[in-house]
């Protein structure tokens, strides 16, 4: 897979499942632009390893649930840059709450930061995409199936899903190839912070798939590198479940090979 | 009360919605009922108020307002001798 030359941006590029999409974009050969919330340190040493595959790294400070904060982070690719080629949305939040707990901060917070961001960010993106263009959604399991204290940010990739279809639809015309994909419980930290309260069964339970290891952020950044590359142009507003089939076998019935 | 004072008064009662708060230095985020979405909400807005980097793990050792207000004026202070 060649990305030679392409710009991408990746929000919330500095850790975790967005760092390895960033290194794995960077090894395909594309310029990174590393977006990140508050850890300039953590963006600054992912910066770092992606030039050290021989492309150039941006690092922009921006809380993609500020409406302003998006605006200021497109002006800047735009100067930067002048384009565009690739869109990964990556960068979530959420309040682990159950829903009859949620207030309303909770919820727009994780709305905000989850969803609203996504459309935001792809009508900026859209205009700098003057040769068309791949954009990838990151969701999870937990649009469709329910998890624990998870409804927050469940709700807001079932949201983000729906986007991905309109979006596929309304910027076919432009070139532009929109697709997501909802991973299933990744090994990160994020990971191990949710599942810290939760029953050793249900948290063990991320760790059975039938593929019989946890999926990874590689994994994650390769499905993301396949879809920013023209041997998926005809799949479009596709949500592609990676979860080592763990979604299709009930909790605990699946043996690890 | 110095500006930066005022201000993270200012923040943090709008954050946690409690126009009535009795901000004094010895006041701390559970007297107000923040939880953790209140106190990310409340460094982001002072990180951008001020231009600075709060640290997640320094923020561990603040015990109160009067401790959380001069943290902030030594990040104010050290952005402005940078
Ligand atoms: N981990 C899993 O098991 C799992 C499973 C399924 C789907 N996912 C999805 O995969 C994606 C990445 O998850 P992760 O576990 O790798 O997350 P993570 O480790 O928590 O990293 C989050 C990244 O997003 C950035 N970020 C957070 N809030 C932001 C905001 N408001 N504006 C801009 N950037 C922000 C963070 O920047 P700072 O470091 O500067 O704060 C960091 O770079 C998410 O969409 C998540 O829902 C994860």
């Amino acid at each position: 897979m060649s990305l030679t030359g392409k710009v991408a941006l990746v929000t919330g590029g500095s850790r975790g499942i967005g760092r390895a999409i960033s290194l794995k974009l960077a090894a395909g050969g594309a310029d990174v632009i590393i977006n990140y919330f508050r850890r300039r340190e953590t963006a600054e040493s992912t910066a770092r390893e992606v030039e050290k595959l021989g492309v150039s790294a941006h690092i922009i400070k921006a809380n993609v649930g500020e409406p302003e904060k998006i605006g200021l982070m497109f002006d800047e690719i735009k100067a930067k840059c002048g384009r565009l080629d690739i869109f990964i949305n990556n960068a979530a939040s959420g309040v682990a709450r159950p829903a009859l707990e949620l207030d309303d901060k909770s919820w727009d917070w994780t709305m905000d930061i989850n969803a609203r961001a996504f459309l935001l960010c792809v009508q900026r993106a859209a205009c700098l995409m003057t040769n068309g263009g791949k954009i990838v959604a990151i969701s999870s399991l937990g649009s469709r199936l329910t998890l624990p204290a998870y409804t927050s940010v469940g709700v807001s990739k079932a949201a983000l899903e729906a986007l991905v279809r309109y979006l596929a639809v309304e910027l076919a015309p432009r070139g532009i190839c929109v697709n997501g994909l909802a991973a299933g419980g990744v090994e990160s930290e994020s990971l191990k912070l949710y599942t810290r309260g939760q029953e050793a069964a249900a948290a063990g339970a991320w760790q059975t798939t039938p593929a019989g290891r946890m999926v990874q952020g590689k994994d994650v950044a390769n499905l993301v590198a396949f879809l920013c590359s023209d041997d998926s142009e005809m799949i479009r507003g596709q949500i592609i479940v990676i979860d080592g089939g763990v979604s299709l076998a009930p909790i605990g019935t699946a043996k690890p090979s | 009360m110095s500006p930066v004072e005022e201000k993270v008064k200012e923040i943090v009662i709008k954050i946690v919605r409690k126009p009535e708060l009795d901000f004094t230095p010895t006041t701390t985020f559970k007297d107000m009922n923040a939880d953790s979405l209140d106190i990310v909400q409340i460094l982001v807005a002072l990180e951008d108020a001020f231009d600075i980097e709060i640290i997640d793990e320094e923020m561990k050792e603040i015990a109160n307002m009067g401790e959380f207000v001069a943290y902030i004026e030594r990040k104010v202070a050290a952005r402005k001798a940078a």
